[in-house]
């Protein structure tokens, strides 16, 4: 196993030489065999691998280096790597010609292998490590043309909201490093970890040995991997940086934020899972269906088609988070995985879409975004290939029956339901809304469809005389997108298209047995989404393509809601960048002034004091000296006047004083 | 001969080679400096790889712990019949300062190649450089506080003519700021050494001695002095030892720089040409913190525990306070200098915690902030040189322009912001570990300084994103126009012989982080174990 580990490693130091995709296709081949192999070794065996050795030693404290491989973690490794390898082939397509064709391969290269590490990794300080570098190496592909502006703009803001996260996830850690000593995953969470031996007693959390510390730093510790999750998986209230993500090319788009790095929060979720209270859970999960409906919401106005996805995928990983939060821990990671094929599928396919429409702009130099979606339509013609893909993943995303979504997101809206029953009253909101948002995204995902596959070709309708040559493109495409596609059905997960349980993802993770106790539920919810969401469709279609379309009015106080992203990211902008800049101002203020005003005071008095003693020195000190100086030359002028070698006036003189003497003897 | 004493006179003996050699021949004056450089380098490679490691040579309160030891006598007379002044040549190292003499030996090195772009009295500025190389090697050598004291003088002097004869525009002001900052810190200290000079006694001469190591024992105290432990003297109504600490903690604190002691950085560092500035922040910066710890911690651990909370708070002020002013900053040295109040605060934060990581972290942060800074340094420096600005926004999409340069800027700016893999990650991470472990390790700290330590982290991708999005990328614009873009050439061979370097070491430290730590720790569990007898008097 340490070999699979060099492997992985050695492959992504070879990938740095910038001999372009073939080199980086071929590793993740390897990487995908190798991830195979372990999955097959390790899935369901009973056992986990965990191997490591001394990395360095602080203090009196060993830091090791070293892998995990539980079931959780390989199921992510086979998932990572199984959508890394088609991302890779349609991305040596898709860039060709690119002039910066070998850094992409270079930067996705260590984006596969930071995520392939991070999800092996044994300890917190690794996994905080490879999180930081999947974030960086998102910078790097979000930025990956760096003379847009718009570019530039979205990787720092992604950089800046993912450290938030990050250092949420370093807090959690130290916390955890002072309370219990170690950074080792398998101490702390597993079976008979540290962590489920720590205790909350009497507003203390006190671990084994006996350590203990207030019981807010449990809290602090949940909070800060909760700012970890929200940032990278893009939760409420950090998720603004993922639609500004779209700027970098698309295929990474399709990797990265959506199928692999934005659900590794959600995976994270997975490991510190035992850390979390049921208070906790309960927050996450409000906070999960939040974001989902939120998102869901703002999908169905957006006219770009990356953002459509974009906040399709947030509203996705909202249904992750609040499945774990609701303790349906395995369905939530089914989930993921099932996501990360049809979210991969609809990504690559809306790339060759705005290829197409890019190659349709430089031709006839028309003026069009073309990842508009309102100047697109008919492509249904045009792109046959495409359209069908698209179908088949908007399906899944919706949750029709005989798709992988059906299996995944009715398995988390059954759970919610049960939950939701032990909890009762208000708890039911949850389910309700994360129903609620299923039925949004049956709503805006089929609008894309509409807009996009049906009707009549915009720029032709403008300009008749265009004519564009659309292709569905070569094998390099359409390889990729086909075996996405057949991912998106339900036998790759199970055998039984309606039971979500029967899946084996969901059998090798399940901690514990769930009872049938609400079977009727199980018949009830899909069944009822399923006709729902037909009808939800169906109006869809009538909103969007029949000939007697009605729009909806686009100057209600929900539309704007909607549309300007429920003006989060404004409020971020005027309060939170704004605020922070001008305190910066202030501070900086306080140091020329306050600070240097305060040395430059120093200065004055030290100044004004030499001064005064300089003044003193000459007018005090000195002037004594001259005045004493210029009485001596008075007095000793006015003697000399008598010694000037005349005998008559030292003879007058002498008479004088006699004078004088006798003056002086009669007056006494 | 002594291996330090050679690290601590070569220089001496090319400044004086220099001074002989006739101006004519003025430009083999950087060639013989770099070689100076060069060979003290090697000779410092040489310790590190002989220096010994494991419990015994832990160093710090045990004299006979240091390695490389050379011990002279000075000056050595009788005063009157009963005392002799007793003042000795003694150098040795420990963990703590072999790391750090490594460091700076490298980061000479890089200065002397960035000096190339000095034009002007060259005779003058690298005889001055030597002097101040020497200086720097001393210090970190030093075990008699009198040596050390005329070491820490000796610094200045060449600095305030560096900075004050070959500096930019206001030169003389950052220079004179410098200089009286500095210098109001040291005065002080030579009272609070003469002080101890007083109060110690050698056991073995009963002389009285400016032996650090000696210093370090309470039993060594005469009873009744000024600075003994057992009896507090009271100077003001203030506990003497407590007030002796203060003192020190200044002056250095002075040096590192802490907030608010530190307004004289961005205006020395400003002014001061690249190299000088490679030195101020590589080297420099570096001798506060070893100061606290040897000096501070080490004579006064009794009045270092008890401020624990304070120095805690003040680096965190620092981390916060710096970053925060580096985000308003225009001015691209300006910004990294405020970068560096910050990262230092990440030591100050380390060293108060007083648990074997926050330590290690710190000592780390000191090592890596070194070449790191050095690194930053010298790449405003390329800018600078090439059209004397340095406004951030008057550059635009650098990037196309220079790409070269810009990886090595990014390499530099996302290693300072503690991305994982490079060396400011390891050191910061341990410093927070470290700081929020007190708590539960000896209750120093409180742990909410280590939470807003780490908001420093972020705020440090704050600002160096920042700038790389004004700077680097977008489209291309330049104040300058057409005569900076053909004076913006990509860089040359020997900056990147200077930069290379730097960069792989900043991902070796962060990769293979033993480097450091396997050296370091043993004295760091020394420290923890020595001042661990103070903690509750």
């Amino acid at each position: 196993m340490p070999l699979a580990a060099f492997v992985f490693n050695a492959l992504a130091l070879n990938k740095k030489s910038a001999v372009a995709g073939w080199v980086s296709t071929l590793a993740i081949l390897v990487s995908t065999v190798c991830a195979v192999n372990v999955f097959a070794r390790v899935w369901d065996s009973e056992s986990y691998i965990h191997q490591q050795q001394v990395w360095f030693t602080i203090g009196a404290t060993k830091v090791y280096v070293g892998l995990l491989l539980n079931n959780l973690s390989v199921l992510l490794l086979l998932l990572v790597s199984v959508i890394a390898l088609p991302v890779h082939i349609y991305g040596m397509a898709y860039m060709k010609g690119d002039p910066h064709f070998g850094r992409y391969f270079t930067y996705l290269s260590l984006f596969c292998f930071s995520m392939l590490a991070l999800v092996v990794a044994d300890n917190l300080i690794l996994v905080y490590a490879f999180w930081e570098l999947v974030g960086f190496s998102s910078y790097l592909l979000i930025g990956f043309w760096n003379t847009r502006d718009k570019a530039v703009l979205a990787n720092k803001k992604a950089f800046i909201m993912n450290r938030i996260g990050d250092i949420g996830l370093l807090a959690a850690i130290v916390t955890l490093f002072a309370q219990f000593g170690t950074f080792d995953i398998d101490a702390l969470f597993g079976q008979h970890g540290l962590i489920s031996q720590a205790t909350i007693q009497d507003g203390a959390w006190v671990t084994a040995m006996g350590i203990s510390m207030p019981a807010v730093w449990q809290w602090v510790a949940c909070i800060g991997i909760f700012m970890a999750v929200a940032a990278k998986s893009a939760q409420f209230p950090l998720h603004t940086w993922l639609p500004d993500a779209m700027e970098g090319p698309t295929s990474v788009s399709a990797l990265i934020h959506a199928a692999t790095m934005v659900a590794a929060g959600v995976f994270l979720l997975g490991r510190f899972f035992p850390l979390f209270s049921e208070t906790q859970l309960m927050v996450l999960a409000v906070i999960g269906c939040f974001t989902a409906f939120m998102a869901a919401t703002i999908a169905l106005t957006q006219n770009d088609l990356k953002r459509v996805l974009a906040y399709s995928t947030i509203s996705q990983l909202g249904f992750m988070v609040m499945a774990m939060g609701i303790g349906a821990y395995a369905s939530s990671l089914f989930h993921l995985v099932t996501h990360a094929f049809f979210k991969c599928l609809l990504f690559l396919s809306a790339g060759i879409i705005i290829h197409e429409m890019q190659h349709l702009k430089d031709e006839h130099q028309l003026d069009i975004d073309p990842q508009n979606i309102l100047y697109m339509g008919g492509l249904r013609k045009k792109l046959p290939f495409t359209f069908v893909v698209c179908v088949i993943a908007a399906c899944a995303l919706i949750g029709l029956p005989l798709t992988s979504g059906f299996l995944s997101k009715d398995g988390i809206l059954i759970q919610s339901f049960e939950w939701a029953g032990h909890h009762g009253g208000i708890w039911y909101l949850i389910p309700v809304f994360s129903i609620i948002s299923s039925m949004l995204t049956a709503f805006y995902i089929s609008r894309l469809i509409f807009k996009v596959f049906f009707g009549e070709f915009e720029p032709e309708k403008a300009n008749p005389h265009i004519h564009p040559h659309f292709t569905d493109g070569g094998l390099a495409y359409k390889i990729p997108l086909a075996f996405l596609a057949l991912s998106c059905f339900f036998p790759i997960f199970s055998f039984n298209p309606f039971s979500y349980e029967s899946a084996w993802v969901v059998k090798g993770l399940t901690l514990a047995e769930h009872g049938g106790e609400a079977d009727l539920l199980h018949t009830i919810i899909p069944v009822g989404i399923t006709l729902v969401s037909i009808g939800i469709i169906y109006w869809a279609y009538n909103i969007y393509v029949s000939p007697n379309r009605k729009l909806f009015p686009q100057d209600t106080f929900l539309f704007k809601l909607s549309y300007n992203e429920w003006f989060i990211d404004s409020f971020y902008n005027n309060a939170i960048v704004k605020g922070t800049l001008s305190l910066s101002g202030a501070l900086f203020w306080i140091d020329k002034t306050v600070i240097d005003g305060f040395v430059g005071l120093l200065q004055n008095i030290v100044l004004t004091l030499a001064s005064i003693t300089k003044w003193l020195d000459k007018y005090i000190v000195d002037g004594f000296l001259h005045t004493l100086a210029a009485t001596t030359v008075a007095i000793s002028n006015f003697v000399r006047g008598f010694q000037n070698g005349r005998v008559q006036y030292y003879l007058f003189s002498m008479m004088a004083v006699l004078l004088a003497f006798f003056i002086y003897k009669i007056l006494i | 001969m002594n291996a330090l004493s050679i690290l601590i006179f070569i220089p001496v003996l090319f400044a004086l080679l220099i001074w002989a050699i006739p101006s004519a021949w003025r430009n083999s004056y950087k060639y013989l400096t770099l070689g100076a450089a060069l060979i003290q380098l090697a000779v410092a490679v040489y310790i590190y790889l002989n220096f010994q490691t494991g419990a015994a040579f832990g160093g710090i309160d045990h004299a006979g712990q240091y390695q490389f030891v050379q011990k002279l006598s000075w000056i050595n007379f009788a005063l009157g019949d009963t005392t002799r002044l007793q003042i000795d040549y003694y150098v040795g190292i420990d963990g703590i300062s072999v790391a750090l003499l490594v460091m700076s030996a490298l980061v000479m090195v890089v200065a002397t190649l960035a000096s190339w772009e000095i034009t002007s009295n060259l005779k003058g500025f690298f005889i001055l450089f030597l002097v101040l190389d020497m200086a720097v090697m001393g210090v970190f050598c030093a075990l008699d506080f009198f040596l050390f004291y005329l070491f820490y003088e000796l610094m200045l002097l060449p600095l305030y003519f560096l900075i004050g004869m070959w500096g930019g525009v206001r030169r003389e002001y950052a220079a004179i700021k410098f200089f009286l900052y500095t210098l109001f810190g040291s005065v002080f200290m030579l009272l609070v050494m003469i002080g101890l000079y007083l109060s110690v006694t050698d056991p073995t001469t009963g002389n009285h001695t400016f032996n650090m190591v000696t210093m370090m024992s309470p039993a060594n105290y005469v009873p009744g002095s000024v600075f003994d432990i057992a009896n507090r003297y009271l100077i003001f109504g203030i506990d003497a030892r407590t007030l002796g600490f203060i003192i020190l903690f200044i002056a250095f604190a002075i040096k590192v720089p802490v907030v608010p002691f530190h307004t004289w950085l961005p205006d020395a560092h400003v002014e001061a040409p690249t190299p000088v500035s490679i030195l101020l922040a590589g080297v420099l910066l570096k001798i506060g913190g070893y100061g606290i710890i040897r000096i501070c911690a080490g004579i006064f651990p009794d009045a270092a525990l008890s401020s624990a909370y304070w120095i805690g708070l003040l680096g965190v002020i620092s981390i916060l306070y710096g970053a925060l002013n580096a985000l308003a900053q225009r001015d691209l040295k300006r910004l990294i200098a405020y970068s560096s109040v910050s990262h230092m605060g990440f030591v100050l934060l380390g060293i108060a915690s007083f648990t074997p990581e926050g330590l290690g972290g710190a000592m780390m942060q000191m090592v890596s902030h070194g070449f790191l800074s050095a690194m930053l340094f010298f790449l405003v420096g390329v800018i600078y040189n090439r059209v004397h600005d340095r406004d951030i926004y008057n550059f635009r999409g650098l990037s196309t322009l220079m790409p070269k340069y810009t990886v090595y800027v990014m390499i530099a700016f996302f290693a300072s912001l503690g991305l994982p893999g490079f060396s400011a990650f390891v050191a910061e991470a341990f410093s927070l570990a470290g700081a929020f472990k007190s708590f539960t390790f000896n209750g120093l700290i409180p742990q909410w300084m280590a939470v807003c330590g780490v908001v420093g982290i972020l705020l440090s991708a704050a600002y160096f994103l920042w700038t790389l999005q004004r700077m680097f990328f977008g489209k291309q614009l330049l104040k300058g126009g057409e005569a900076w873009h053909l004076a913006l050439k990509d860089i040359n061979l020997r900056e990147t012989l200077t930069l290379l370097p730097l960069a792989v070491l900043a991902l070796a430290l962060g990769v293979m982080p033993w480097l450091v730590f396997d050296k370091v720790n043993d004295s760091v569990l020394a420290i923890v174990h020595f001042t661990s007898q103070f903690i509750g008097n």
